[in-house]
């Protein structure tokens, strides 16, 4: 008896040994430096120097500018339709991955597919938008040759337009992945049965497969989510400054040196993403579904 | 019925989504072999060349164009990266491990780790930078400050992709060592590790890539010396050359290199695992 506690006691000893490093490290490198944000965002700013006297004064900055509560309202009108694009993008492929393809090697090599473009540089990405983009760009190109417009078109290269269509691109694959992988895994009995029992594909899909797919969605949504909200590189590049996030904000306001604005804009950036992902939870109880 | 309709449809719709997945990249080939150094970054090709990539190794007469600063950004991305890479695999298979039995707070834990994914590399950045530039008061560098938030935030990767493995793994054959008398550490050298390393593997790749490329943490975290994708970022600001998309396919390339060698080592610790278990059923 005495020895079953004593072995007890010896492997919870071995998980606390475990587990400490990496609880360690995630508290000084993450949640220590994000509670940094919201209290630094209390600190005194002078045009020179930081101080960590209490005052509101950066808050208030925020609030009391047009152009920093437009680049909130700008990250969340960007962020939803983002996520609307990638959503309508990608189910469609995630469908054709994840339900209709049979063979088993297909579907990864479709996957492996999705991925490969993953492996150039995120940044040389972004910037490859811009010979696609542009008014002598590939598209285009293509579309004259092609007849369908006689004059090429400008809108496509340094506006809102190009942001969201390079942010689609470059973040749909994890839309695709999740959808794919619940779509796989919904049991073929449950649809040739409601197929006997004279079920159109619509039904089916709006009854059966839709639901099921649903954490997949949110799991994508929530990378997506979290990627779009917090970018800055691709609204850089790709609208000529035209458009400011939040993350953009704060890139220009730690490179002039304003500490506190930053930690503000971060501290507003933290609560609209757990706002969103509190949201997104909230449609699908994941740890029931996974 | 509607799968004839439908399938080809669907069909024909991830034919546009791969080209639409590939049509930067495709661009981005075609116009690094731009003519040089005369030739944009933009259509129409004035003349095939590979001057852009020459451009790049040095091999083309001085120009205008200064060639890209990547040289020791590179090296040091790598080093960055191999750091991480260890690191990263060493937590995650650790927690993993730990994950195996049930304990208070494992919930809690769970979401300690897993957070290190999910907050925006803005943030995690600027909070290190805070925390390291202001609160602190020490200088920011490649291989501490940006090493740390590297590492928060690929561990995560490592830890889940362990804890899918360890999840599927049958720790009978690890009991089967302690009932003869093999110690804890022992066994997990001996008996876990060889099974369980097909996920090393795929850990260590995940920690890798990810740090390689990792941007947006590096930008506030990393001080005066840049890493590749600081630098990358730096051409952003002044003109853009073909050189640049050049440099875009070598870098792809070598990723290409590099999943190449995780494919051989995953087919090899598969291979052995299958001898292995041909030789127990001989015995």
């Amino acid at each position: 008896m005495s020895g079953e506690i004593s072995i007890q006691k010896r492997q919870s000893n071995t998980t606390r040994w475990l587990l400490a490093p990496g609880i360690i490290w995630m508290s000084l490198f993450l949640v220590v430096p994000i509670l940094m944000i919201v209290y630094v965002s209390f600190w005194t700013q002078t045009t020179f120097n930081i101080s960590s006297d209490p005052t509101l004064a950066s808050w208030k900055q925020f609030f009391s500018s047009d152009t920093y509560t437009g680049s909130l309202w700008t990250t969340v009108r960007i962020w939803l339709i983002v996520l609307a694009c990638t959503f309508i993008v990608g189910y469609p492929t995630a469908l054709f991955v994840g339900l209709f393809v049979k063979s088993k090697t297909l579907s990864t090599v479709l996957l492996v597919i999705c991925v490969i473009p993953f492996w150039t540089s995120f940044l040389i990405r972004v910037l490859a938008w811009r010979p696609m983009l542009g008014k002598e760009g590939a598209i285009n190109i293509v579309l004259l040759k092609l007849g369908i417009i006689q004059q090429p078109i400008e809108v496509l290269l340094f506006t809102e337009l190009s942001v969201i269509i390079g942010m689609t691109q470059i973040y749909c694959v994890f839309m695709v992945g999740p959808i794919a992988f619940m779509l796989s895994r919904i049991d073929r009995n449950i649809i040739e049965a409601a197929r006997d029992l004279g079920a159109g594909f619509g039904r089916i899909f709006w009854k059966i497969i839709f639901p099921l797919s649903l954490p997949g969605v949110v799991v994508g949504a929530i990378f997506v989510s979290v990627m779009v909200l917090g970018e800055f590189a691709t609204s850089g590049a790709l609208s000529g400054r035209k458009v400011n996030l939040l993350g953009n904000i704060i890139v220009t306001q730690v490179g002039s040196l304003k500490w506190a604005m930053a930690s503000v804009v971060g501290v507003i950036l933290t609560v609209v993403m757990g706002i969103v992902i509190a949201g997104l939870l909230r449609i699908v109880d994941l740890k029931r579904e996974l | 019925m509607e799968s004839r309709i439908l399938k080809p449809a669907l069909g024909l719709y991830v034919a546009l989504f791969v080209l639409f997945l590939y049509g930067p990249f495709v661009v981005l080939t075609i116009i690094s072999f731009q003519q040089g150094p005369e030739g944009g970054p933009q259509f129409p090709i004035i003349e095939w060349s590979t001057y852009w990539y020459r451009h790049i190794f040095g091999l083309t007469p001085p120009s205008r164009i200064a060639p890209l600063p990547f040289g020791e950004a590179l090296l040091r991305s790598m080093a960055l990266a191999l750091m991480t890479m260890v690191v990263s695999t060493v937590l995650g298979v650790m927690s993993a491990q730990a994950f195996r039995r049930k304990f208070k707070g494992s919930s809690f834990v769970f979401y300690l780790i897993v957070l290190g994914m999910m907050v925006p590399g803005v943030l995690t950045g600027l909070g290190t930078s805070l925390l390291a530039n202001n609160v602190i008061g020490i200088e920011r560098h490649w291989y501490t400050t940006a090493f740390a938030t590297h590492v928060a935030y690929t561990f995560p990767f490592a830890f889940l992709v362990m804890l899918a493995i360890l999840n599927r793994f049958d720790s009978s054959v690890e009991e089967a060592a302690w009932s003869l008398g093999v110690d804890p550490w022992t066994t997990f050298r001996k008996v876990t590790f060889p099974l369980i390393f097909p996920g090393v593997l795929s850990a260590m790749l995940f920690a890798f890539t990810l740090s390689l490329d990792e941007f947006p943490r590096t930008l506030f975290a990393s001080g005066r010396d840049q890493t590749l994708p600081l630098a990358i970022y730096g051409t952003f600001s002044v003109e853009i050359h073909p050189n640049i998309f050049a440099f875009g396919v070598l870098t792809t390339l070598f990723s290409f290199a590099l999943l190449s060698v995780y494919g051989i080592l995953m087919a090899m610790s598969v291979r052995r695992a299958k001898k292995m278990a041909m030789q127990e059923d001989i015995v």
